[in-house]
């Protein structure tokens, strides 16, 4: 096995590098998550001028999101349509970018257009990734090419995160002088996780 | 030459310390990562939660005496039901009280009828695939209402693991540049991942929205 230490040793170190920013993304967003109320305080979301204006044709499709689509291409507006909600009298919907909340409204009548943003910051941005794509509107989730390339590297991020726990162990193993401190922490980590999912799993 | 020595020392025991508390971490990283996956992958077919749900309904007398708040009414119910929870949207009337109490994988809406002296309780649990899903999200934090704090212990002790872990995390990143800074001469390849990595994640948390 130890023949295997180097290679190991290389592929732990430029896969940790790499993922190591998007380590940080989701641990900031963990705590941003968690302490939302400190957050509102400490970095308050900015309401930017609204936009009023008309389009000339509301481009009806075969399903909402694709009239969605339609609209905000028109409107040059980029970034994942979260939901669509219509009635006889309207068609409204967000379209987020991380960091970026814009709402449109369309009054389907006189076609003129409402646009609503909100400047989140890079924190809510952090945030807002963590929970994407998630387990919500699945069938909506990946409307736009950021969100389709989000998805990817969500998962990438978790299954290299994966591998550097198992590798981790495995280079670890081979440190005799870590070996005893090693064996403290891995059982102090199994004491505690198991204590805390027995309390709150019962 | 002291401060050679105090470089020296720090980079020492950044590698311990990035050895250790990783390997303090590995079981909840397995855990996050996992749910992780789970909450993205709603179609993983082996891991469906939702269908295999449980539901029960019970009815249980129950005695609330006079003139308590909602707080003290619930606290009084749940003594007399032997549950603890998260207690979620609380709407107290004249006469009757609703709220839900949750942990992970289980949800339980509550119901008292004060003049019937009973109470109705609607039973909400998860398998163990359901039980994880909800693990990675069970923080206390109320969407509608961010200043409201967790109420029930293990909610704050939960929460208090989960900032934990991700601080751990934080460290373990920036030890692991230190270790590389400290080796790049025989490592130079770590430039170009370490930018690579940066410049995707700037991406998608700054650049795309400007």
């Amino acid at each position: 096995m130890k023949k295997y230490y180097p290679s190991v040793r290389n592929i732990h170190l430029y896969f940790g590098l790499f993922i190591s920013p998007f380590v940080l993304i989701f641990s900031i967003s963990a705590l941003v998550l968690n302490h939302t109320d400190f957050i509102n305080k400490t970095n308050p979301i900015k309401n930017l001028p609204d936009i009023k204006t008309r389009i000339d044709k509301i481009p009806y499709d075969t399903t909402d999101l694709q009239t969605a689509k339609g609209i905000i291409k028109k409107l040059g507006i980029k970034g994942e349509i979260d939901y669509v909600s219509q009635n006889d009298n309207q068609i409204s919907f967000p379209v987020i970018l991380p960091g970026l909340t814009t709402k449109i409204k369309i009054n389907k009548q006189t076609k003129e257009v409402l646009i609503t943003r909100k400047e989140e910051g890079s924190l809510r941005a952090t945030n807002f990734l963590h929970k994407m794509p998630g387990p919500h509107n699945v069938k909506l989730r990946g409307n736009s090419l950021f969100m389709q390339n989000w998805k990817i590297v969500a998962d990438l991020v978790v299954y290299i995160l994966l591998f550097l726990s198992a590798s981790g162990i495995f280079l670890w193993y081979f440190l005799k002088a870590e070996r005893k401190l090693g064996w403290v922490a891995i059982i102090f980590g199994a004491i505690s996780f198991t204590g805390l999912l027995l309390l709150l799993l019962r | 030459m002291k401060f050679k020595m105090l470089i020296k020392n720090i980079t020492y025991t950044n590698r311990r310390l990035h050895i250790h508390i990783g390997l303090f971490l590995v079981f909840f990283i397995w855990l996050f990562s996992i749910s992780g996956l789970l909450l993205n992958h709603n179609d993983w077919k082996f891991a469906s939660f939702w269908e295999e749900r449980n539901l029960n309904k019970s009815v249980t007398p129950i005695n609330i005496p006079p003139g308590l708040d909602s707080m003290q009414i619930i606290k009084n119910m749940l003594f007399q039901l032997k549950i603890s929870g998260e207690v979620n949207n609380v709407k107290l009337t004249a006469d009757s009280i609703d709220f839900s109490i949750s942990y992970p994988g289980h949800v339980n809406n509550i119901h008292a009828d004060f003049k019937k002296s009973i109470c109705i309780q609607n039973k909400l649990s998860y398998n163990i695939w359901g039980k994880i899903r909800t693990l990675h999200t069970f923080n206390g934090a109320n969407r509608n209402n961010p200043s409201i704090q967790p109420n029930w212990l293990l909610t704050r002790v939960w929460r208090f693991s989960m900032d934990a872990i991700a601080i751990g995390l934080i460290f373990l990143s920036f030890s692991s540049w230190i270790m590389w800074y400290k080796i790049r001469k025989d490592y130079s390849w770590g430039y170009l991942t370490l930018i690579a990595g940066f410049t995707i994640a700037i991406y998608f948390v700054i650049l795309l929205r400007l």
